[in-house]
């Protein structure tokens, strides 16, 4: 057990518990807390990110990818693209992992009750809002309907399969799942199409409704005019910014854009605050 | 009457604080250069010159454990670092510029999360100021409301008198605590002259103005006129007091080893750079706009401070002749 009176780097210490290829190089995995009071205290809010550590290689910035209404654990999502996921990957249920956090804002779950819900993601942007789609569907009732637009280059790059199908088999949720063009296999029951054209055409309506949106730059770029067409205000649209951090506590210096510490000051913006700073992320 | 100590007072300080069991650093010649050093004796110590490298070595290290881990069979323990161990500190003869950075890297390291590496350091540091006698034309310490005088951030403030030693002056309770620890070493002096205090080139510049005017031009051919040269060196951040970026990173195996916090610097192209490939700020320029822009707006936005004491470093050690001063003057024309 760590002594977390005052060293602010210092890891919690986790078990994975479980572990599931999500693709070929996305891997999640479930952490238990391996000290009693942190697994009992720790508690966080959907849009929240940890740093994760395999000992040796560092540390790697992910959102915690499980919903606060689950209680008891945490999980998260990566793919295999360095040294530090690498390492991770290579780890074995029943290993160690460090984790420190929960850090910066979230999502203001709160102020969403009431209304309709969007959510616009592509690939592995998924695990960010499916915390929060999670945290909707556990509290049903307080939101209006939940409609999913997620997409990836091909089925096999869709990560959270066995969730999608969940979803989809909901009377209460509305997804639409689509793969870029030539990314299908002839047994594919969902759309072709990149996610914002699909947006488009499935075209949901902005009346009392949140939308937000998660995904690589260039989605984000093609897919806030879309969502502006529909009447989308941008105070009604959500996202997050995803900067390389290592402290992720607003001292090492490297995840902000202009002013804005991405860590502290998010990682979830609204469309307005993103398009009021310096375009530089 | 002024407090005064004379040369070999103030080295005999020196070695009465080392022998009570300070760590004392300051100013010392070490080759061509001058560095900050822990002081071996009173006898090292090299007053006067603009040291090659700041001061915040004696509060952030350029690497520095932060902690241990080890697997045995009962599975992988981490081991915490022990703040009371860091050494009781006094930072004898820093010129105004690195005297004054530490108080200006307080901010980050103490809003929200408190790093105890650095203020446990910054606690159990004793700093004693010097005069600046001698500034070159990288000196600009003037520009940033700061001058070769300025007591801001000492604990004692010496000031070199004509004839030899210095005048003192107590700046905070643990500059009093000092006069008081070691009274026979100070003495009354009728009258003073001081030696003529340096004159760096360049008047004030209005910072809140430079600010205004970076507000509005993020985007200005400025950046690669200055900066397309920049050839990520780092130097600039390493040499700066006041630059405070570091990275984490871990050195061992999966089974032992000690995860370290290093310096790193906004200039290196891998600062950025997300594991995607994507990098926010993919341009040499791009990063030394973040550079300029963290020290004269971002940092005041947050912390009502500028990142900057005008000591120059990086104008003198940059090999490409990148002169922030310049573009501060320059900015202040438009």
């Amino acid at each position: 057990m760590c002594d977390h009176s005052k060293n602010i780097y210092l890891p919690h210490l986790a078990t994975i518990t479980e572990m599931r290829d999500e693709t070929a190089d996305i891997r999640s995995f479930r952490l238990v807390f391996q000290d009693e009071q942190v697994r009992e205290n720790f508690s966080y809010r959907a849009g929240q990110f940890a740093e994760y550590s395999a000992f040796g290689a560092g540390e790697a910035t992910f959102c915690i990818a499980s919903p606060p209404t689950r209680q008891g654990y945490i999980e998260c999502c990566f793919r295999s693209v360095g040294r530090v996921t690498d390492a991770l990957r290579a780890l074995e249920i029943g290993d160690t992992i460090g984790v420190r956090g929960p850090y910066g804002n979230s999502f203001p779950i709160e102020e969403f009750y009431g209304k309709n819900m969007l959510f616009v993601t592509g690939g592995i942007a998924l695990p960010p809002l499916r915390t929060v789609i999670w945290n909707c569907l556990d509290l049903r009732e307080k939101f209006g309907t939940i409609t999913i637009v997620y997409g990836a280059r091909s089925e096999d790059d869709l990560v959270y399969k066995h969730e999608l199908k969940e979803w989809e088999e909901r009377p209460d949720v509305t997804l639409v799942k689509t793969v870029d063009p030539g990314g299908s296999s002839p047994s594919w029951d969902g759309q072709v199409g990149f996610v914002p054209t699909v947006l488009e055409q499935a075209a949901p309506s902005a009346e009392n409704c949140i939308a937000l949106v998660c995904g690589p730059p260039i989605m984000i770029k093609f897919t806030l005019p879309v969502l502006e067409k529909l009447g989308f205000s941008d105070d009604a649209i959500y996202t997050t910014l995803e900067n390389r951090m290592k402290c992720g506590l607003g001292k090492c210096g490297r995840c902000n854009v202009g002013n804005v510490y991405v860590c502290k000051d998010g990682p979830v913006f609204t469309a307005r605050q993103v398009k009021a700073m310096p375009q530089e992320f | 009457m002024a407090l005064t100590i004379s040369e070999a007072n103030l080295r005999l300080l020196i070695d009465l604080l080392i022998g009570a069991g300070k760590r004392v650093i300051g100013p010392k010649r070490v080759g061509e250069m001058t560095v900050y050093e822990p002081l071996l004796s009173g006898a090292d110590l090299s007053p006067g010159t603009l040291p090659r490298r700041s001061a915040k070595e004696a509060f952030f290290p350029l690497s520095e454990t932060i902690l241990t881990y080890e697997k045995d069979k009962e599975g992988l323990k981490v081991t915490d670092v022990d703040t009371a161990t860091f050494p009781e500190t006094v930072l004898v003869g820093a010129l105004p510029c690195d005297a004054a950075a530490p108080q200006v890297m307080d901010a980050v390291f103490s809003w929200d999360y408190k790093d105890e590496f650095y203020l446990e350091r910054r606690r159990r540091t004793t700093i004693i100021g010097l005069s600046c006698t001698s500034a070159d034309d990288s000196c600009f310490c003037t520009l940033v409301g700061l001058s070769p005088t300025e007591t801001k951030g000492s604990d004692l403030f010496l000031t070199p008198l004509v004839g030899g030693g210095y005048s003192c002056q107590s700046i905070s309770d643990r500059g009093g605590e000092l006069l008081a620890n070691y009274p026979h070493l100070f003495s009354e002096t009728a009258s003073v002259t001081p030696l003529p205090p340096a004159r760096p080139e360049g008047g004030p510049v209005d910072l809140a103005k430079v600010k205004g005017w970076l507000e509005e031009h993020f985007e200005d051919e400025i950046w690669e006129e200055v900066a397309d040269r920049c050839i990520g060196c780092g130097a600039c951040a390493f040499l700066c007091p006041a630059c405070h970026c570091f990275d984490i990173v871990d050195e061992g195996t999966e089974a032992k080893g000690v995860r370290r916090k290093n310096w790193d610097a906004c200039a290196f192209g891998k600062f950025t750079n997300h594991a995607s490939g994507h990098n926010p700020r993919d341009l040499q320029n791009k990063r030394y706009r973040n550079r300029f822009m963290h020290k004269f707006k971002y940092y005041d936005d947050k912390f009502g401070k500028t990142l900057c004491t005008g000591c120059g470093r990086c104008i003198r050690s940059c090999p490409v002749g990148i002169d922030i001063k310049g573009i501060l003057e320059e900015i202040q024309k438009r």
